[in-house]
């Protein structure tokens, strides 16, 4: 730390060299006085022989190893003086910064919590996905490409054989969202992951408080009725207190002994989905859904692998041995006598090992291409910031140049100023950087709370870890270096006697109009860039808004209801539930205001259930082999949505759990199925082979309507009556007329479901529309933060022409001051002004268009229905971009007409 | 504007043998120093102050010399410069080197001479 003693011992150390130098120089004098010289004289002749004193010392200073510390502490505090001497210029490059590199930690905080963030768990990099995770759910067939979802069976038999993972991990690929009554209390939201006994061990996550999750648990099907708790839930329903441990659990009318508590940080594998509880699968059998009557069946495929590879086994090793095991293992599944279309299926199916360092998330797929192309957005943006900050600084440079010829001439070197303008900058740009920072702290959760709007926050933990600090440091000093290293350099070489003589630099003047010009040439090309992205998004999220979704978004409501704790009958008595339902929509469409109300398995944009579907007498052709989407509703639901009916009759109260089975399909299904002729009463089965052949019969064609999301395609889709699927579908959408009370309606729907069971819960409250809204949410935060960043880049590109050419009419006051004196029209000197403008929107389009021309291209997938070559899109961003120059140079412009020529002479 | 510092070039890291030999003879300071090397060389060497005190202050930073201030012999305070132990070993060590080199480099210009004429 000596280096550290010295700084503070900076100031002795000054006096000590100036005193040991005048003593070297009045010995020298005295000398020259006893060899007879004057006082005069030899003070005169000492002094020529020294030379330049202070660069002696500069000298000293550096030998002694301190320079650089002393240096840039003295340069900090200049550079803080700076800033405070220009507040104008200060302000402006500050704002700038901020936003420019609050909007790229901002995102970069997304993208890390997203994309880049390892797993918290032992050495996350041998672990290995199989699949890519993007499937969810459940399925009873084997696929023919690359499996997702495996079976326990699939699991236990791949776990017997020796294979390249040291062990592998299982979870349920569908977290569950349900309800849990803690140690006899009330009933709380809880989010539960199935997993297997194998879970924490492989992953080689330590319980932090009692044990965890371990094979003896998941041995056979009840044998485990036991939970671990993740850290954050057992802080926020327990406060950290220990006695938790052993505390019952009651979900879904099942009891669950809390017996350990994760390691704080983690929870779970799925990113942007945490799980409160763990419960081992082998008490899956108290989670019912659809489809589990089949559980056991070593198809039964919903789970989610991910192995840890042994020690020295590459990737590529262990996927080419997956794929032979796996191939023995599912055909051993298939009987003695497969199908042939099983085999050929088979042949097709394989297993993708994928890093399984970063966890599983659905997110990753949503957000991925998004979140770069914001990232490339908000790049540019701080980069035209730069340009924008680096001509400012040409301009102080230019207005410098007298402070540092002096500085120049008494001694300093050019290295030393250049660092010292360097500083500068980067004083700046950490002020910046530290308010950017702050802003997006703030800023990615909002953004993430507008890319995935609900109820519940996504849980994505973004508090800034090192990964974005250190991004942000690196950007902040790149950031510097790329507006501050060229005026700083400009700025240094000049010639000292015009400089010192007039100090304006003469030679620096016109360097610093082609640098200036080129960067506002770039600001202009890249903002026409962000402009036509900005205009393509817009857009298309218009289009969006524009698709028929096929059902009226309003005025209608979407409940959500929770039947867990109303421990409502399973199978043969689940009629019950359907009976429930009804009492429930005969009570709502007695309020007043109501028009219609049903339930539903899905609204919209909630989940799917398909399935392939096979007419009587209709052969199966590529256009009707696609899935069929499934509905199950009450009989109002085509009212309550609001979808018309095309054909036939939708199904009422007559069409009873026995009476012969009825479906409404739309009619994309109609055409695909019957092309020539009507549906109606037409009998299929459901299934690539139907079990029950042709046992539903088609009473009516209604409009397609959107089903998972507004941008799909046609897509085939049949309805099923509640009394003919009975169970309990938690969706029910209430339409009311145009003149009711929203509130009103919401409040007395609540009352009278209340009535009927109070034991069924309302999770949540939307409107159809915000459902509508919320499936596009991620395009319309694009349209919206590419909008704003493209309109803050014209802006920024104005700020430059702005400045450019109010220095260029102050500096030419006297030559305008002649013209108008000469007889000038004004006109005719606004054109001069704007001349220069308009050359430089010119040449700036010029690179600027086709430059967006050729890059759009990668939006393609993110457009719906608009070409990235959209001609209006374009249009629309070049006539923005001219207008705003325009507005922008006018004023310099109209400042040069009004020059009084008296004046104007007389400044010279 | 920097003065020919003598009337040879010195070879880089002699200024430092030298300083350190003048100031092995006794404590003394940077002017005395100056005039030392010059009277020592029978004027063939002037020290300029522009290499001298940054020569000292770099010995002084690597702990080769250590200074103080002391009445000099006019009365003034000077700063008068000392080897410090580990300055005496670099000094006999250096000096060695030295001593080597020159002969070393002596001898093959003595044996090469005729070519050159």
């Amino acid at each position: 730390m000596r280096w550290l003693r010295r700084l503070f011992a900076r100031k002795r150390l000054e006096i000590d060299l100036d005193k040991e130098l005048r003593f070297h120089f009045e010995s020298q004098v005295a000398d020259k006085v006893r060899s007879g010289a004057s006082e005069n004289e030899a003070r005169r002749l000492t002094r020529l022989e020294f030379g330049g004193i202070e660069q002696i010392k500069e000298d000293c200073r550096e030998s002694r190893g301190t320079l650089w510390v002393e240096s840039m502490v003295q340069d900090i505090r200049y550079g803080v003086r700076q800033i405070r001497n220009s507040p104008g210029f200060s302000i402006v490059a500050i704002l700038s910064l901020t936003l420019g590199i609050g909007a790229n930690t901002a995102i970069f905080t997304l993208l890390n919590a997203i994309l880049l963030r390892p797993l918290p768990v032992h050495n996350p990099e041998e672990l290995q996905l199989f699949g890519d995770g993007r499937a969810q759910g459940l399925t009873l067939s084997i696929p023919d490409g690359p499996m997702e979802l495996f079976s326990k069976a699939f699991l236990h038999d791949f776990g017997q054989k020796d294979t390249s993972f040291s062990g592998i991990a299982a979870v349920d690929s569908s977290p569950i969202e349900t309800k849990a009554s803690i140690a006899g209390g009330a009933y709380q939201t809880i989010h539960i992951n199935l997993i297997s006994g194998s879970y924490f061990s492989v992953l080689g996550v330590p319980a932090f408080l009692g044990r965890a999750i371990d094979e003896s648990d998941d041995s056979a099907p009840g044998a485990g009725p036991v939970a671990v708790a993740s850290y954050a839930w057992f802080q926020r329903h327990f406060n950290g207190d220990p006695a938790a441990l052993g505390k019952v659990v009651r979900i879904q009318s099942h009891d669950y002994t809390l017996v350990g508590v994760a390691k704080p940080g983690f929870s779970g594998i799925t990113v942007g989905q945490s799980a409160d509880l763990w419960i081992p699968l082998s008490m899956e059998k108290g989670f019912p859904r659809p489809g589990g009557d089949a559980i056991g069946s070593k198809l039964y495929q919903s789970l989610y692998l991910i192995g840890r590879l042994k020690p020295g086994v590459t990737p590529a090793q262990a996927g080419a041995e997956t794929n032979l095991l796996f191939k023995q293992i599912i055909r051993g599944y298939l009987g003695p006598q497969p199908s042939q279309k099983h085999l050929d299926d088979l042949a097709h199916a394989g297993v993708e090992l994928t890093p399984g360092t970063r966890g599983v998330s659905p997110l990753r797929y949503a957000f991925s291409v998004p979140l770069k192309i914001l990232m490339a957005i908000v790049a540019l943006v701080l980069l035209i910031a730069c340009a924008n900050i680096g001509n400012m600084l040409f301009a102080r440079g230019v207005a410098r140049t007298r402070e540092v010829a002096v500085r120049m001439a008494l001694g300093a070197s050019r290295r030393r100023i250049v660092f010292q303008l360097l500083t500068e900058s980067l004083v700046l740009s950490i002020v910046g950087a530290a308010a950017g920072i702050a802003l997006a702290w703030k800023a990615s959760v909002l953004l993430l709370n507008m890319a995935a709007p609900g109820p519940d926050p996504v849980p994505l933990n973004l508090t800034p870890d090192l990964r974005v600090l250190a991004f942000t440091l690196g950007l902040t000093v790149l950031t510097a270096l790329l507006f501050g290293t060229l005026p700083a350099f400009r700025a240094t070489s000049l010639e000292f006697t015009p400089a010192l003589k007039d100090g304006r630099g003469s030679s620096s003047v016109s360097t610093r109009g082609v640098m200036a010009r080129s960067l506002i040439v770039g600001q202009v090309a890249l903002s026409v860039l962000l402009m036509v992205v900005a205009g393509l998004f817009v857009r298309s999220l218009i289009h969006l808004y524009d698709v028929d979704t096929g059902f009226d978004p309003h005025n209608a409501l979407i409940f959500t209801l929770d039947s867990s704790t109303a421990n409502l009958p399973h199978g043969a008595d689940e009629i019950r539930s359907v009976r429930l339902q009804e009492q429930i929509e005969e009570r709502v469409r007695a309020i007043p205001g109501v028009q219609s109300n049903s339930f539903a398995f899905f609204a919209f944009n909630d989940g799917g259930w398909s399935d392939q579907v096979l007419f009587q007498g209709v052969p199966r052709t590529p256009a009707n082999g696609k899935a069929v989407n499934f509905n199950i509703t009450g009989n109002e639901f085509f009212s309550a949505m609001g979808i018309p009916l095309v054909e036939g009759r939708t199904y009422n109260s007559q069409d009873l759990q026995n009476s012969p089975k009825v479906a409404v399909i739309n009619q994309t299904m109609a055409r695909r199925f019957f092309p020539n002729r009507s549906a109606i009463g037409q009998h299929f089965g459901i299934g690539e082979t139907p079990d029950h052949l042709g046992e539903i019969e088609v009473i009516g064609v209604v409009k397609d309507a959107k089903y998972f999301a507004l941008d799909e395609g046609s897509r085939m889709a049949a309805y099923f009556p509640c009394s003919q699927s009975p169970g309990f579908f938690g969706n029910f959408i209430v339409r009311y007329g145009p003149g009711a009370n929203r509130q009103e309606i919401v409040s007395r729907t609540r009352a009278a479901i209340a009535e009927i069971n109070s034991n069924i819960l309302v999770n949540t409250v939307t409107s159809l529309q915000e459902q509508v809204d919320r499936s596009i949410a991620t395009q319309s935060l694009i349209a919206r933060l590419s909008g704003f960043f493209g309109i803050l880049a014209v802006f920024l590109a104005c700020i430059g022409i702005y400045g450019l050419l109010s220095y260029s009419v102050a500096r030419r006051t006297s030559e305008l001051g002649i013209r108008v004196a000469l007889g000038a029209q004004s006109l005719n000197l606004l054109w001069m002004v704007l001349r220069e403008c308009v050359l430089l929107l010119l040449v700036g389009l010029a690179i600027g268009v086709p430059l967006a021309l050729s890059t759009t291209r990668v939006l393609k997938s993110l457009l719906y229905d608009l070409s990235p070559l959209d001609p209006v899109s374009i249009s629309i961003a070049i006539a923005a971009v001219v207008c705003m120059t325009i507005a922008a140079a006018w004023l310099p412009a109209r400042r040069a007409t009004r020059i009084d020529p008296m004046q104007a002479l007389r400044t010279e | 504007m920097k003065k020919v510092e003598s009337r040879f070039d010195l070879p880089q890291g002699t200024l430092d043998l030298l300083i350190m030999r003048v100031v092995a003879l006794g404590p003394i300071h940077g002017y005395a120093i100056a005039q030392r090397i010059q009277q020592m060389s029978r004027e063939a060497l002037q020290v300029h102050q522009g290499s001298l005190y940054p020569a000292l202050h770099r010995l002084e930073y690597k702990k080769l010399l250590t200074a103080d201030w002391q009445p000099s012999e006019t009365g003034r305070e000077a700063k008068f410069y000392e080897l410090t132990v580990k300055g005496r070993a670099h000094l006999e060590a250096e000096t060695d080197n030295w001593k080597r080199l020159t002969s070393v480099v002596g001898l093959i210009l003595r044996e090469t001479a005729e070519g050159i004429s």
